[in-house]
């Protein structure tokens, strides 16, 4: 089974707000999580995620379908999964981002990025 | 109107069993997954049609989602039958699905524009409703080896989804 097939990184416009703000720590300073969300029957399991910047979203696709984990505004795209397929992004700035699958735009699904 | 003509075409020749000189529900494990990878494959070709013709984003993203989820249901149904070391067995259905759909690409093939993407619409959905009803009440029930089985309920789960967005792009289309 594959393991990591792609790794993206949301870019953007965020990039700059990284707790530069008074007594916050760093996003440096603070150990990264790899967070783990599931594909299955045709829904993000969970389909809502509280991650931090420098944290790392990975998806996994356990159906059949192929299926993408695709930014609504396009900030960031995991490419095609196939089943047993993962693809991940890091967090980079700080924004709530929803994302569909591609394929299937009814599979929509958020992360709540702080 | 001439569109659900096709999609009539569609549905009635897979429902309407007792038409046929024979019996779907009679078919064995290895005709139904031939049945099954035609039906699949002819679905391929509809989307690779619909990729030619149309210039409608929704019908070109959901002809796209057709190819790749189709391609990947036959994918598993070889990979399973050559694990269990069968081959899918030509049958009358399978013979009747091919027939059906020469003369469904071929009315397709001669339109154009909105008049196409209605008309490919109305059989993706009728088609799907058909395969699906199919499927549900006569190939599950009746598949013997558990594996098969397996597939098929997996199958079916995507291709209610399938349905599900062809009802949308039935509506968008109008």
């Amino acid at each position: 089974m594959p393991d990591i097939k792609r790794r993206t990184f949301l870019t953007a416009a965020m990039a700059g707000s990284i707790a530069a703000a008074s007594g916050a720590l760093p996003a440096h300073a603070r150990k990264s999580i790899v967070h783990d969300i599931g594909i299955r029957r045709f829904k993000f399991v969970p389909r809502e995620l509280d991650v931090r910047v420098g944290d790392v979203v990975r998806w996994t696709n356990f159906d059949l379908s192929p299926h993408t984990a695709t930014a609504d505004d396009g900030g960031f795209d995991t490419g095609t999964l196939e089943q047993g397929q993962s693809g991940s992004i890091e967090i980079t700035g700080s924004t709530s981002r929803t994302y569909f699958c591609a394929f299937h735009p009814h599979m929509k699904a958020k992360l709540n990025v702080s | 109107m001439k569109h659900l003509t096709i999609a009539f075409l569609a549905l009635s020749m897979l429902v309407s069993a007792p038409a046929l000189a024979q019996d779907p529900a009679a078919l064995n494990d290895l005709e139904i997954a031939h049945v099954a990878y035609t039906a699949d494959n002819i679905d391929i070709r509809y989307a690779h049609l619909a990729l030619a013709l149309t210039d409608s984003p929704e019908v070109r993203k959901f002809a796209e989602t057709m190819i790749s989820d189709h391609e990947a249901v036959n994918a598993a149904a070889l990979k399973l039958l050559d694990k269990l070391g069968a081959s899918a067995q030509d049958n009358f259905l399978s013979q009747t699905l091919n027939t059906n759909a020469e003369a469904i690409i071929n009315d397709l093939a001669a339109r154009r524009g909105a008049d196409f993407d209605r008309a490919y619409a109305a059989n993706e959905l009728a088609y799907h409703k058909a395969v699906n009803n199919l499927v549900e009440a006569t190939f599950i029930p009746n598949i013997e080896n558990a594996e098969v089985k397996a597939l098929f309920k997996q199958g079916l789960e995507i291709f209610r989804v399938h349905e599900g967005h062809a009802e949308m792009m039935v509506k968008a289309v109008q």
